[in-house]
């Protein structure tokens, strides 16, 4: 954060600031140090229990990422705590293998359940929401049908010892101080995590998974490595379970248990890290305190959960975001600075123009586009426009790759291939999209800094580890959003919750998005579109400073008087078909354009 | 012994597609895959032992006060666990409202009426064998919730407007469809049909609290391998589902077929995410 | 482990509740309660034993403290629920040891809960009796510690092997589970014991208990020819299921095995009260009718005194019987040695012999903890409950 600040050449106006670190880190502190306090009280009882917590921790920190980050309803996550823990027992007891030491089995076991993650995750690739929920329970059924099959090696119904720990571990407090030790560096990685590009990946998969796509962003990619990291956590918090548990039989990984730790993302809210591990507490207290209540506590779940989708949907953490709940200034108006472009968009462009030739494309037999040529130069702002249904969309859409054309071909220097969007980021292609693609939940600032997702060097280690890679990427993505943000004139709002904005706002947040990648062609649909004509005129500014600085735009807009007071060349579409092209001037004069458009 | 498999596998089968049907006909109207479908059927049963068994109803009269209380649920459903969600359907709070919604009604169940399985009625006292009427049952109802469907969607007006909202919601509401009412109907319908589901099956699963989760999935296999809103593929991926779990039961035990079943539903949904008589891609941009 | 205070003992077993303890003085000033940790399964699937044991657990408490207690020390039972969870009977077992501290621990119920808890309480040298089946909870030098108070599995096993091969006279055997942990295991054990005995296990299966239709697996055991079908489930549902299938296919056979065959659930399960004719559960001659159709003098008087304060008709005798049991062994040991510590209770446990409980004679020394008299554990006519005992099984003298 720090080199972040020293990145910027003067200090932000800004009124909300980002929380300072203190503050952040505090609630963590507070929680893990009165933790550590714990064997001074000498009741093993709460020793256990907090034991138990820290363990529940160590995986629904990893399942916070896919549930809360990804979005992915994993509902059935016991099936890596049963398999962590069997894995580890087995390899320790030595029933096939010669016994391993405990902690080589740990090792195996995350290794396992790195691997059996990614099984567990990978129909999330292909199957809608509820499909995937359905195979999770599925999953977490068949892993316990199988720990009760293969009885010579998991003693089938019988069971199997947990390992020993090695001393010191093996006392109670001793076993405890490991797991919260482990709990600690888990809340350490995935806190890393989730303020690296990963984590704000992950959630525009969520929220935005189209920007995300177009911001270069491949889900599959990401989401195998976050089952994987997920997979691993959650197989070791199964080891130190049937630690814990000392004997392990199929019939402790139940349902109510899975529902346990989804219930404790959900309750702590998506896409925080204190949130699930207040939820994960209070959970795993709860029943403790209320035991008159255990034949109702799978109904207290369920309620819980219900009231927490109905009525607080942001679960904890938005309780506890404070800041989301002092008032915004009135009457905001967006300024731009178009002179800052040119300390952003500084560099090399190609020479290369975005050109589509005899593009075609129906849906259902009707042709949306049908034989389209264009040709948008470098540093020209293209105008593209046309009567309702007349392909402007569908021509954008198969530029950024959403869909393949039947004929014909979009080149930029190469062709770009067709229905493949996460890659026109590398081709330095961005874009905008009629209805603004915004993370509500995230900040302005995140919202802006996941246009840079491909520009970040770091591995998903390093940015666990918070190693250097990692820190110079976040460093430099900060500095280029934040100078984006005062670009496009938000540098104000640069921490507020994006949901919190106006309308008008969020269409410069999607251009500030665009701009991070320093593209060299820029895609806008309709960024004019619910703007006053005072911030239209802002728009046209910006647009026109973006030009000058080399990188192409093509302009979808209903806005005649933007359109002819800004662009340097513009096409008119009608059915599908250019109807004109040429200078604004030319257009203008253009007896079919202003018969069959312009209305005279 | 062939015979008596596919008489338990047409005769679950039928019981697995009309719950798949239930699915079908809450997703037509509201786009919501619900959890509580399952639970319908474990109702349906529970309901069916409680008035005619406990309370001593005839039969008939029994069956239409559990149709009652089961299409109250699918709108209790609709009101609860759908309707708050639906402003923001992209984002799947659905599947967690009507989990949490379809467990509530399983532990209530669990706590009021029994953790036991408890008998179910017989109801016509009609064949033996492989034809007794605890496998011919579910077929009929399955048949006659067939046809009847056919005959709501093709001959009502309410049906036609049915099935306007499921080709094209917005399209419908722009014509002026009570959008909102004929959701509650779908519902209401919807737990009639996971009602008689449960009350058809009864004799063959037992008024038993456990069966919802089990119905749940078995259900929604059928839906998920026939396609989403496709009720024809949802009665032969039922009878499929049915056929194979019993012959599975039968040739590799009680543990491993469920783990085939299993393997063999994500194996044709990766395969085929749209099911095997599926079609239909969302425009997402 | 004197001889006089065995003695003693044996003398006062059984008057609990009545004079005896009453009359003892307070011989210290020692008031504190004597806590005994109840781990019990209450509700959820599986609950009926807990709710069983519950009520014998409930009126010992009552009688004894009725009484004037131990010595002048109230018993306190201390209750939780663990629903058959084994997570939640690890919690519980450490709150009982660290917090509430209990004397002893009576449960938990049920074998998968039991493996858990029994190393903890065996770290914390806890006195622990509990009436769990599983063989390997039993094991005097791991966990000095822990009691049985049942039969185990293998005791189990051999009353029903017994049954079959010694008094049906039958050799060709079918051994039916259900798919839970505690199906599969028993099975393999009953299968490797009856091959052991020199039976034929002529068919072998583990079903799902929520499988609609059992006529496919039966008809396999049919024309295995199987001469008795041995039935290892605790699900009721498949059970009833079971028996409906035999009358159905006409099939004469009996069915041999685990005690919930005779769970009331199976008489409203069944289709014709004769589907639930020749089956025959594990029972104990304790809480059985003898030819005479009368029990054991001292368990017919102590159904006369539980009249109209436990109710018997929804629940079984040896449940109730064992609670009891349970609680006056740690009662008796605490009166015997005059404390409550860990090494007074094991060390007065480890010393009984033919201990007189109400559910059967108990002898435990340092070197075996399996309590329970393998000749007790009888078969039972399954369908012939009346105030929670049985018929014995035809073929037992007397």
């Amino acid at each position: 954060m720090s080199n972040a600040s020293r990145a910027l050449t003067e200090p932000l106006p800004s009124s909300p600031v980002r929380p300072a670190a203190w503050t952040t880190l505090l609630p963590f502190v507070i929680l893990f140090g009165l933790a550590a306090l714990l064997p001074l009280t000498g009741n093993d009882y709460w020793g256990l229990i907090a034991t138990r917590a820290a363990i529940y921790w160590m995986l629904v920190s990893g399942l916070s990422l896919i549930v809360g980050f990804a979005g992915q309803l994993a509902i059935g996550y016991v099936a890596l705590l049963t398999l962590g823990a069997y894995t580890t027992s087995v390899l320790a007891a030595g029933n096939v293998l010669p016994p391993l030491p405990t902690f080589m089995a740990l090792g195996v076991a995350s290794a396992a359940g790195a691997v059996f993650g990614v099984i567990v995750g990978l129909p999330a690739l292909r199957l809608r929401t509820f499909y995937f929920a359905m195979t999770t329970l599925g999953f977490a059924t068949i892993v316990t049908q199988v720990a009760l099959a293969w009885q010579g090696v998991t003693g089938g119904g019988i069971g199997i010892t947990g390992p020993e720990m090695p001393a010191p571990f093996n006392t109670a407090w001793g076993f405890f101080y490991l797991c919260l030790g482990i709990a600690a560096l888990c809340t350490w990685g995935t806190s890393n995590i989730a303020r690296s590009r990963v984590g704000r990946s992950l959630v525009a998969i969520r929220d935005a998974e189209v920007a995300a796509e177009a911001s270069g962003i491949s889900k599959a990619r990401l989401l195998v490595v976050v089952f994987m990291f997920a997979g691993a956590l959650a197989a070791m918090a199964g080891g130190l379970f049937a630690s814990l548990q000392t004997y392990i039989t199929p019939d402790a990984f139940t349902f109510e248990l899975s529902l346990l730790f989804f219930i404790a993302v959900l309750i702590g809210g998506r896409g925080s890290i204190l949130g699930p591990l207040i939820g994960t507490l209070v959970l795993t207290i709860l029943p403790e305190i209320a035991a008159p209540l255990a034949a109702w506590s799978t109904f207290l779940y369920a309620f819980l959960l219900l009231v927490i989708v109905l009525a607080m949907p942001g679960g904890i953490a938005a309780l506890l975001d404070f800041e989301s709940r002092k008032p915004l200034a009135f009457g905001r108006a967006v300024k731009p600075n178009p002179h800052v472009l040119g300390e952003l968009l500084c560099g090399e462009r190609g020479t290369s123009s975005l050109v589509l030739r005899d593009v075609i494309l129906s849906f259902g037999g009707v042709r949306a586009i049908d034989g389209v040529d264009l040709e948008v130069r470098p540093g020209q702002v293209h105008g593209l426009i046309g009567p309702n249904g007349s392909g402007k969309t569908t021509t954008l859409n198969v530029v950024s790759g959403y869909y393949a054309p039947e004929n014909g071909d979009v080149t930029l220097g190469a062709s770009l291939e067709p229905a493949a969007p996460a890659t026109r980021a590398g081709r330095g292609i961005a874009r905008t999209f009629q209805t603004p693609r915004i993370v509500g939940e995230a900040s302005v600032l995140d919202n802006v800094m996941i246009g840079g997702a491909i520009d970040g060097r770091a591995t998903f280690m390093e940015s666990l580890l918070s190693l250097r890679r990692h820190r110079d990427d976040e460093a430099r993505m900060e500095a280029d959003a934040l100078l984006a943000l005062r670009a496009v004139g938000l540098e104000a709002l640069a921490h507020v919750r994006a949901d919190r904005l106006q309308h008008s706002e969020l269409r410069f947040i999607e251009i500030a998005r665009t701009l991070v990648l320093r593209p060299a062609f820029l895609l806008l649909d309709e960024p004019a579109a619910g703007l006053s004509s005072v911030e239209i005129d802002q728009l046209g500014r910006l647009i026109v400073e973006i030009g000058r600085q080399g990188t192409g735009v093509l302009l979808v807009e209903h806005h005649a008087d933007l359109i002819f007071s800004i662009c340097d060349y513009v096409t008119v579409l009608n059915l599908g078909r250019v109807l004109a092209a040429g200078t604004p001037a030319e257009i203008r004069v253009h007896k079919e354009v202003v018969s069959a458009y312009l209305g005279g | 012994m062939l015979a008596s498999i596919l008489a338990s596998g047409v005769a679950v089968g039928a019981i697995y597609a009309l719950i798949g049907i239930a699915y079908n006909t809450m997703f037509s109207t509201s786009r919501v895959m619900s959890f509580t479908a399952g639970q319908l059927g474990m109702l349906g049963g529970v309901l069916g032992s409680l008035f005619v068994l406990r309370l001593g109803l005839p039969p008939i009269v029994g069956f239409v006060a559990m149709l009652a209380c089961c299409a109250l649920i699918g709108v209790i459903t609709e009101f609860v666990a759908v309707r708050p969600v639906l402003k923001s359907l992209d984002q799947h709070l659905y599947v967690l409202s009507t989990l949490a919604l379809a467990l509530m009604i399983q532990q209530v169940t669990a706590i009021k009426w029994s953790t036991e399985p408890q008998p179910f009625p017989r109801l016509f006292e009609l064949g033996s064998g492989t034809l007794d009427e605890k496998f011919w049952v579910p077929v009929a109802a399955c048949l006659l919730t067939i046809i009847g469907l056919e005959l709501l969607y093709r001959k009502t007006l309410v049906g036609r407007a049915f099935l306007a909202i499921a080709e094209d919601n917005f399209a419908a509401r722009a014509l002026g469809l009570p959008e909102r009412n004929l959701r509650i109907a779908s519902y209401a319908l919807a737990g009639a049909i996971g009602g008689l589901a449960g009350f058809a099956g009864g004799q063959l699963l037992l008024a038993f609290f456990a069966n919802g989760p089990l119905l749940n999935f078995y259900g929604f296999v059928p839906v998920a391998l026939g396609g989403l809103g496709n009720n024809r593929g949802a009665v032969i991926g039922g009878l499929a589902l049915g056929i194979f779990q019993q012959a599975a039961n039968f040739l590799v035990g009680g543990i491993f077929s469920s783990v085939a079943v299993f393997c063999i539903f994500i194996i044709v949904l990766l395969l085929a995410p749209q099911g095997l008589f599926g079609s239909h891609v969302a425009r997402r941009v | 482990m004197s001889i006089s205070r065995r003695e003693f003992t044996i003398g006062s077993a059984g008057l609990v509740g009545t004079s005896t303890l009453g009359l003892t003085r307070p011989a210290l000033a020692q008031s504190e309660p004597i806590k005994v940790g109840w781990l019990a399964a209450l509700t959820g699937p599986s609950s009926a034993p807990g709710v069983g044991f519950n009520r014998g657990v409930i009126y010992a408490a009552e009688a004894i403290n009725a009484a004037g207690g131990v010595k002048g020390r109230k018993i306190e039972i201390i209750t939780r629920d663990t629903q058959g969870d084994p997570t939640k009977a690890v919690n519980a077992t450490q709150e009982m040891i660290s917090q509430a501290k209990v004397h002893a621990i009576w449960g938990p119920t049920n074998s998968g809960e039991s493996l858990a808890v029994t190393p903890i309480m065996a770290r914390a040298k806890m006195p622990n009796i509990h009436p769990c089946v599983v063989d390997s909870l039993i094991d005097e030098k791991k966990f000095p510690n822990a009691f049985r108070l049942a039969p185990s599995n293998t005791q189990w096993d051999d009353a029903v092997r017994n049954y079959c091969l010694k008094i049906l006279k039958l050799k060709k055997i079918a051994v039916i589970g259900d798919t839970t942990g505690y199906g599969v295991s028993a099975v393999n054990a009953s299968v490797a014991g009856f091959k052991k005995d020199g039976a034929e296990v002529v068919y072998q299966a583990n079903i799902d208990a929520t499988q609609p239709d059992m006529t496919p697996d039966m008809l396999r055991a049919k024309t295995s020819g199987a001469e008795v079908v041995v039935v290892w489930s605790v699900s009721t549902g498949m059970e009833a299921r079971m028996m409906n299938v035999r009358a159905a296919m006409g099939w004469d056979v009996a069915f041999v095995g685990h005690p919930s065959l005779s769970s009331g659930e199976i008489g409203n399960l069944v289709e014709k009260p004769a589907n639930w004719e020749k089956v025959y559960a594990v029972g104990y001659r304790s809480c059985s009718y003898g030819a005479d159709g009368k029990l054991a003098a001292r368990n017919a008087e102590l159904v006369e005194r539980l009249k109209g304060k436990v109710n018997l008709s929804d629940t079984l005798l040896w449940w109730v019987t064992c609670g009891i049991d349970a609680v006056e062994m740690v009662a008796k040991a605490v009166e015997a040695t005059g404390s409550s510590s860990s090494e007074a209770i094991i060390g007065h446990w480890n010393g009984l012999a033919k201990y007189n409980g109400y559910f059967g004679d108990y002898s435990f020394n340092p070197n075996q903890h399996n309590g329970y008299p393998t000749a007790d554990v009888v078969m039972s006519a399954a369908s012939s409950a009346k105030d929670g005992a049985f018929l014995l099984a035809p073929g037992y003298s007397g």
